[in-house]
């Protein structure tokens, strides 16, 4: 067994970590705001999608063993293709981490540094980062297995320890804003399953890439029950969140739990889950990023690059003037994102390899006939 | 080299981040923060607002846990904003304020009449304060109000604030009203919020004469008989519309708002007694579920069935009282019955006609009978709730005595 490669629990854990990271901040939120009390409905609606997509990604990726997107490119288009989609998905990774890591570092400005300058805060995560570079991918990988359980578990945790302040009659009018708005329009949402950009990447990376399916389909599969879980946790618990912004809605949440007199502030144990959730995701964005840089360069020295991808992600963090700016992206550019690049780009690019490798396939039968 | 420039940058880097952090740290640092437990606001003739801060002294919470009265540090100030309040106590002070042990948020009638959602944003806004925070609504000034709050039995003031809504559990005098709750239900399109109601003692102990078992449960803060060192009491309701003060509610009407709302386990009332004419019987009752509700919203005067189920046992005891007789306590259910859905409907209609305010919460039922929010928004809840028509059927199963059944 190679150890340098991902077994099925770390594969799983390192989709999951994409969309937990992301809806520690404005996620849930963005849901609500587009589906409104029809919410859980549209998730469970989109969720199914999602994992027949999941599914069509396995299916058209199976005649690609052990090659990953940027690999799929290069065969249907050669080098010019493969360093096209190589370079969005290193500009896709890197803008969006990177707002992310400001948006997470703003809110923990606003709570637990409020004198410190924004920049520093973000540097030590650019610090965790390099630092996490520089060991083996896997230590990454299992650092991530560790903590993400318990990210998923204070979820879990959130949702029922909460449950005493639910208004579960907040799910009424059952359709939100109108079956079009709930269906059609709903479908944006399909954005929170971010976390599948990574199966594209993920076939090389494989102890045993037979296992692809089980993964899509279980990551998937989670990933549903856990945004299922932190949406209804913000329907039921708050009128409010339709109508007004808050920087994290899921912190907002925390502050409501309360056991008696004796146990009560369990908001700092959330956020330090979620400061180290953060700190993994950056690493493996980080490290994808760079792994599709070498591919499409063919630079064989990853350490070189370490720091110049560090200090992307610090500048990109740093660029927008404001949180506004950041909150922009995050809720108005990145859902058009996703399913531009992720949805329809990928798997376009996926439908077109396999009908050019069929084709392909029939001319050289009928070489052979003739 | 390398190693030479790579450990300088490092010690760069290092030296940054302690400057850079030391700022944070320093300024979340107990030695530099003033602890706020309560905060009194009330309008100002030359400003807009006076704001009382109490604080807690080092003596009050020492590490020992002793329980030694220290008398709390109670400065005020007047200001055009709560955040100017604050920031000019921050310079008086020498030391910032720091609102995370803050418990109780008081205001007077003066300022809830003209409505409090600046200082409310304003507050929830502030990543200190807690949503646990309770809000009150003084009959009297707030600075008042804290000044003469002197806790009997708690030596921490702290902690007396803490359990002050304790004791609504069982006699349901007061109602759950923090600030996470307040802000919750000031955005909410289907229902309004409320807030506890407290006041100074001031009747004159001579009325005693003049009590009787209705009385005692039509009392309001300010309107009680209560005598002791605490100068200070909470209870009934203060009704908002939207973020204005409206009305204030009793004891009686209290608990139905509880009721309404399921926040109440348990709670006495006097109702007559059917066999001895004249007579009141104390009861505990007990709610047995949640009350079912269901609005009709056919018309623009929305229909509102609630039916509540409660189970009760006879808490006062007299002479020549047969409590096993299955008549007698189908009686006193009967009994029960009768009062509770007058009570319930009486409060029900003081908030629909009088007050014209959902503070029960029954708008939240409404949002069922449409399939979207548009078809919801249109039937404005809020706007029709003063045309609501109740019918409430209550069903109480009284089941005996406590420890004597028969004397």
């Amino acid at each position: 067994m190679n150890t340098s490669k991902l077994n099925t629990i770390d594969a799983i854990m390192l989709i999951l970590t994409i969309v937990v990271t992301h809806t520690i901040l404005s996620l849930p939120r963005n849901i609500l705001l587009v589906t409104k009390s029809a919410s859980i409905i549209n998730l469970i609606y989109v969720s199914i999608i999602t994992i027949l997509i999941a599914y069509l990604i396995f299916r058209l990726m199976k005649n690609f063993s052990g090659l990953d997107l940027v690999d799929i490119s290069e065969y249907l288009g050669g080098k010019k293709l493969k360093t096209i989609m190589g370079i969005i998905y290193i500009v896709y990774f890197l803008i969006s981490s990177s707002i992310l890591l400001r948006n997470f570092c703003e809110s923990l400005k606003i709570i637990y540094y409020p004198i410190t300058q924004i920049k520093f805060i973000i540097l030590l995560f650019i610090v965790a980062l390099c630092m996490a570079n520089r060991l083996d991918f896997s230590a990454t990988i299992k650092t991530n297995s560790l903590i993400l359980p318990f990210v998923l578990a204070s979820m879990i945790f959130l949702f029922f320890a909460n449950m005493n302040k639910f208004v579960p009659e907040r799910i009424f009018p059952i359709l939100g804003d109108g079956v079009f708005n709930t269906f059609g329009w709903g479908l944006i949402n399909i954005a929170s399953f971010g976390g599948i950009s990574y199966l594209y990447f993920l076939p090389p990376l494989l102890n045993e890439p037979q296992k692809m399916k089980k993964i899509s389909l279980i990551s998937m599969g989670i990933t549903a029950i856990y945004l299922i879980l932190c949406v209804s946790t913000l329907l039921f618990m708050f009128s409010f969140f339709l109508d007004t912004n808050e920087i994290t809605p899921l912190y907002n949440a925390t502050r409501y739990i309360e056991f008696g007199n004796f146990f009560q502030r369990l908001e700092s144990i959330f956020l330090l889950f979620w400061i180290l959730a953060v700190a993994c995701y950056m690493s493996i964005v980080s490290k994808f990023s760079m792994k599709i840089f070498q591919k499409i360069t063919k630079i064989e020295n990853k350490k070189e690059l370490i720091d110049i991808f560090g200090f992307l992600i610090f500048a990109i963090s740093i660029t927008p003037k404001n949180f506004a700016i950041s909150e922009k992206y995050e809720t108005e550019i990145y859902p058009y994102l996703v399913i531009g690049i992720v949805f329809v780009l990928s798997i376009s690019i996926l439908i077109l390899a396999n009908l050019y490798k069929r084709r392909k396939k029939s001319v050289q039968k009928e070489e052979q006939h003739v | 080299m390398y190693k030479l420039f790579r450990n300088a940058f490092i010690f760069i880097l290092i030296v940054s981040f302690i400057i850079a952090f030391s700022g944070s740290y320093a300024s979340l640092s107990m030695d530099n923060l003033a602890y706020v437990l309560a905060i009194g606001i009330d309008t100002s003739d030359e400003n807009k607002l006076e704001v009382t801060f109490e604080f807690s002294t080092t003596a009050s919470a020492s590490e020992t846990g002793s329980s030694s009265k220290t008398t709390p540090i109670i400065n005020s100030v007047k200001a055009s904003s709560l955040s100017n309040a604050i920031n000019l106590m921050n310079s008086y002070m020498g030391k910032q304020l720091n609102m995370s042990h803050c418990k109780i948020i008081v205001f007077s009638e003066e300022i809830a009449y003209q409505g409090i959602s600046d200082e409310i944003y304003t507050l929830i806004n502030d990543t200190q304060v807690r949503p646990s925070a309770n809000i009150l609504i003084s009959k009297c000034r707030a600075k008042y109000f804290i000044k003469q709050t002197k806790p009997e039995l708690e030596g921490l003031i702290s902690k007396y604030y803490e359990i002050l809504t304790n004791s609504s559990k069982y006699t349901g005098f007061i109602p759950d009203s923090t600030i996470g709750n307040f802000f919750n239900n000031i955005i909410c399109k289907s229902c309004n919020p409320s807030a506890i109601l407290c006041g100074t003692n001031q009747t004159d102990i001579a009325n005693y004469a003049s009590q009787n078992s209705e009385k005692d449960f039509s009392i309001k803060a300010s309107e009680t008989q209560l005598e002791g060192q605490n100068n200070t009491e909470s209870i009934g309701t203060a009704v908002f519309k939207d973020d204005r003060l409206v009305g204030e509610l009793n004891a009686i009407e209290t608990i139905s708002l509880l009721t309404m709302r399921n926040e109440i386990n348990r709670f006495l009332i006097s109702v007559p007694d059917p066999i001895k004419k004249g007579n009141y019987l104390d009861i505990y009752l007990s709610l047995d579920a949640h009350p079912k509700i269901k609005v009709d919203t056919t018309t623009s005067s929305p229909y509102i069935k609630i039916k509540a189920k409660f189970s009760g046992r006879i808490y006062s005891m007299s002479d020549q009282s047969s409590y096993l007789s299955p008549e007698v306590l189908q009686a006193i259910s009967n009994s029960c019955n009768s009062y509770l859905e007058s009570t319930f409907s009486n409060y029900a209609y003081k908030t629909s006609r009088e007050f014209q305010s959902d503070i029960s919460g029954f708008g939240k039922y409404v949002s069922s009978n449409f399939f979207t929010t548009e078809e919801s928004d249109n039937y404005k809840w809020l706007d029709n709730y003063k045309n609501a028509f109740f019918d409430i059927k209550v069903d109480t199963s009284v089941n005996s005595g406590m420890l004597i059944t028969e004397t």
